[in-house]
């Protein structure tokens, strides 16, 4: 036994790892990024890991190698769920052999971006089971209960954690266990189990599916996984507590006990499998008191499920929760929730100010939106399509731009103001589309980063060729997955593959699907990328434009800079048009000329080419001859400082 | 019974923990100052000290130069990420603007170190924005209640003519002079910084110890 610091994510890992996991595989997503990334980093002997193209693809492997016997794993943020799902509800309907465990991140109080998505309704939705770890501990510990789970239920689990428990960090007693042996491929061919060929073998599935969540509900039990704690007396309050927010419950007992809640008096179920619906647990903590608080965070699954046990056995009591209380389905949950809830539910004076701290400092606040990074290619991207725009005759707002996932949308922010949409992976091609199909009689704009294209963009490419829909797509290759902490993907540089691997070039993906005008710029020579840009929206048909160059802080990180550019003070007149345009955050403001910070500098040149005063020099050669079309091509024989 | 005697009960203050108390801390800034290594710091002295702990980063969009928050919770054995408002028992802020975005946090009575750097969005830059004073930033703690420790800038010592790591001089600061002295102990610190950099470490242990030592000004 050994006691680590560790994050959830970590901790899961490494949970999956002791469990005996032999494949795992997923695709980056805050906040589940590490999970898998720091099994890669591992590189445990034995262990097959993998970031897949996509979400759906990882869920289909891990779910292969189960249905060859194996443990397997699969990693995703709960956005990358809804894109695995399709394949999920049929892989619930056949089962597991090998325990499989679907670890989903959700991300209450949204700090990474996207929706405040309650993963656990697709856990009702599929009729798997699924837990909810309410710590870094647990979740280690969870890991083992998980795939013991799947394996004797014979249904896939799903671990969800949310974003507040997968990046915490927090000691873990660690049991390296005795190595598990590995087994050995069973290869079972049974089409009434692993296809979904007609209404009977379907319906017989859908059966054996309901059979194994009741399977599960009694294995849970044996288990032991949700706990019930219920006071001497009846006839007092029963809490709810499930998954993060039950970590709160003591410290909020603390609290309200300073205004007359007596420990004692309450009784309390732990839920860490929220699905199937513990009803056994739930029925006893009805039958033993007279009010119930729920605390869960967004959705209320739970508090509805004992609204059902209630009725059906006629408890007349509170119940104290969003559908008829004081909690919202907006947010994290924190101690000021299982106060509150105490405080509405014994009627206990808690004072309103209690956590109530000061906005008015708040509002002072400067805001801050984030930009690219100093020396980031899509900087310079984005200010070609800006002057495309312009050259071509149009106003900004005339000309609609859709964005992406990753990086690239922050081409939404100022001082670009390019891109109008964010939905999801890919969606910036399809929706390209249904502008130009909407009327839209200026060019239409799309634009993706690389590994977003690989994920879901490929398919709208297509369709937009076989439909021949005018647009201009414009691939911002950076090659890397940069936004979630630089992952590989199909498109980075082969030096950067894992031994065996082989790189997927876009260059030569793009042409063979049909697309007849192609160009590829380098984002760093502005007027060149931005004439380019132009050309593509004055023709007709399917463009695209691949713009490359490698995300500026992996080279950075491999002491490779585009170039060196140096200030000119005398020539400066701080018209600010450098810092107007990129908005690069290595240049600031002295007395009576610009600065550039050396160390944060990539020397991608692009100030240089807007200041009219030529007050920014590039020092040797320039970076565009530097850095050719792809540095990404050339790898780490860039330019060294 | 308040925070402070509930600590100094303890016998040794630097042994096992067998009786209870708790400690939170909050850290803001920007991205590249290096607030998560205070929390990593903190959580690993902690540890050494089998003081229960959890820390929890939040990076957003982990760009340069975006909000960086990290609490540290000491003392519990089950506890929950998120500190509440009015909870935290010291706040270190290590950026004017958004030392702002942690006064709703800070206990009354809590000490408030901020590290005065500034760090203006481009709108401020560009003069489209305003950006607040020490003095509006120093009457919102004082409002809430917080006990202000400022640390101007300019006071970075400097280590063989070179400004040494803002974080780790702050960190000493803060452990110089709040009741974070009276949880973690200094050497346990010192050893911590001397693991985890081994190439700067003589820089970032004099930065430590300037931080101990350093003057708490007046904004
Ligand atoms: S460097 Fe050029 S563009 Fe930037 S402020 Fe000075 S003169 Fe203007
Ligand atoms: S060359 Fe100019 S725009 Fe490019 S990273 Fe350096 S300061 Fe920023």
């Amino acid at each position: 036994m050994e006691t680590k610091l560790l994050t959830g994510n970590q901790a899961l890992a490494l949970g999956a790892l002791h469990a005996g996991v032999r494949v795992v595989t997923g695709y980056p997503g805050t906040p589940s990024t590490e999970a898998l990334a720091c099994l890669l980093a591992l590189e445990p002997e034995g262990v097959y890991v993998e970031w897949s193209t996509n979400e759906k693809v990882a869920l289909e492997i891990a779910a292969g190698a189960s249905w060859a016997g194996q443990r397997a794993l699969c990693t995703m943020k709960m956005s990358g769920l809804n894109v695995a799902y399709d394949s999920l509800i049929s892989i619930a309907y056949s089962g597991c052999i090998g325990g499989l465990v679907v670890y989903v991140a959700d991300d209450p109080g949204v700090h990474a971006g996207m929706a405040e998505q309650d993963s656990r309704g697709f856990a009702l939705m599929s009729d798997l089971p699924m837990l909810d770890p309410a710590s870094v501990e647990e979740a280690y510990r969870l890991m083992r209960s998980a795939f013991e789970l799947s394996e004797r239920v014979g249904s896939p689990v799903f671990v969800r954690l949310v974003g507040a428990v997968a990046h915490s960090q927090a000691p873990v007693e660690v049991e390296e266990p005795a190595p598990i042996p590995r087994r050995k491929a069973r290869l079972v061919r049974d089409i009434a189990r692993f296809t979904k060929a007609g209404s009977a073998i379907c319906t017989a599935q859908h059966r054996d599916l309901l059979a194994r969540l009741e399977k599960a509900a009694r294995v849970i039990g044996e288990m032991g996984l949700n706990r019930l704690q219920l006071a001497s007396k009846t006839g007092g309050l029963g809490i709810v507590a499930s998954g993060v927010t039950a970590s709160y419950l003591e410290e909020g007992f603390e609290i309200a006990a300073r205004f007359g809640f007596e420990r004692g008096a309450v009784s309390v179920l732990w839920i860490t499998a929220v699905n199937p619906f513990p009803t056994d647990e739930v029925r006893a903590l009805l039958r033993h008191s007279s009010t119930i608080l729920v605390l869960e965070e967004l959705e209320p699954y739970i508090e509805k499920g004992i609204c059902v046990e209630a009725r059906r056995m006629g408890f007349t009591g509170r119940i104290v929760g969003k559908l008829d209380g004081p909690f919202e389905r907006v947010g994290e949950y924190g101690v000021e929730q299982v106060v509150r809830g105490i405080g509405a539910a014994l009627s206990l004076p808690i004072p309103d100010d209690l956590f109530q701290g000061s906005e008015a400092a708040e509002s002072l606040a400067a805001e801050r939106p984030i930009t690219f990074c100093a020396g980031c290619p899509h900087r310079g991207t984005f200010m070609a399509i800006n002057r495309a725009i312009r050259k071509a005759g149009y106003k900004k707002n005339e000309v609609v731009v859709t964005g992406d996932i990753g990086c690239t949308i922050l081409g939404m922010n100022p001082p670009f103001h390019t891109a109008w949409t964010e939905v999801s992976m890919g969606a910036s091609v399809g929706l390209a589309q249904g502008f130009v199909h909407g009327g839209a009689e200026t060019p239409v704009i799309a634009t993706i980063g690389d590994s977003t294209f690989f994920h879901a963009g490929i398919p709208g490419l297509i369709n937009a060729v076989q439909h021949q829909v005018p647009l201009t797509l414009v691939i911002l290759d950076n090659g890397w997955t940069s936004m979630t902490g630089m992952q590989v993907n199909p498109g980075t540089d082969e030096t950067f593959q894992r031994p065996g691997d082989r790189r997927v070039d876009i260059a030569e993906l793009i042409p063979a699907l049909g697309v007849e005008r192609f160009f590829i710029i380098d984002p760093f020579d502005l007027d060149e990328a931005a004439a380019t840009i132009q050309k593509a929206l004055e023709l007709p048909g399917v463009k695209v434009v691949l713009s490359r160059q490698e995300c500026a802080i992996q080279a950075m990180r491999r002491g490779i800079r585009a170039g060196k550019v140096r200030v000119i003070p005398e020539n400066c007149n701080l018209c600010k048009l450098c810092i107007t345009h990129t908005g690069c955050p290595a240049i600031g403001i002295d007395e009576d000329t610009i600065v550039i910070d050396p160390a944060l500098c990539y020397g991608c040149g692009l100030c240089a080419q807007v200041c009219n005063r030529e007050a920014i020099e590039r020092v040797g050669e320039s970076a565009s001859q530097r850095v050719s079309e792809s540095a990404i091509e050339r790898g780490s024989e860039g330019a060294r400082e | 019974m308040s925070l402070t005697s509930r600590i100094t009960h303890h016998a040794s203050r630097f042994t096992h923990h067998t009786s209870r108390f708790t400690f939170d801390i909050l850290l803001v800034g920007v991205g590249g100052q290096g607030v998560l290594s205070i929390g990593e710091i903190v959580a690993e002295a902690a540890c050494r000290r089998s003081i229960p702990v959890n820390l929890y980063p939040i990076k957003g969009m982990a760009q340069r130069g975006g909000f960086v928050k990290a609490q540290v919770r000491l003392g519990r054995e089950v506890t929950g990420p998120n500190i509440p408002q009015k909870g935290a028992d010291l706040v270190i802020a290590m950026e004017r603007s958004e030392a702002l975005k942690a006064v709703r946090f800070v206990r009354p009575g809590g000490d408030f170190v901020l590290f005065d750097h500034v760090w203006v969005p481009m709108a401020v830059m560009l003069g489209k924005a305003d950006y607040p004073t020490p003095e509006q930033v120093s009457e919102q703690i004082q409002e809430a209640g917080g006990r202000m420790h400022y640390l101007a800038p300019e006071s970075l010592p400097l280590y063989k003519g070179v400004p040494v790591p803002a974080n780790i001089f702050v960190l000493g600061a803060a452990v110089g002079h709040t009741r974070l002295a009276d949880v973690l102990s200094p050497s346990d610190i010192v050893q911590i910084v001397q693991t985890k950099w081994t190439r700067s470490t003589e820089r970032n242990v004099f930065a430590f110890q300037a931080g101990l030592e350093a003057s708490i000004q007046e904004p």
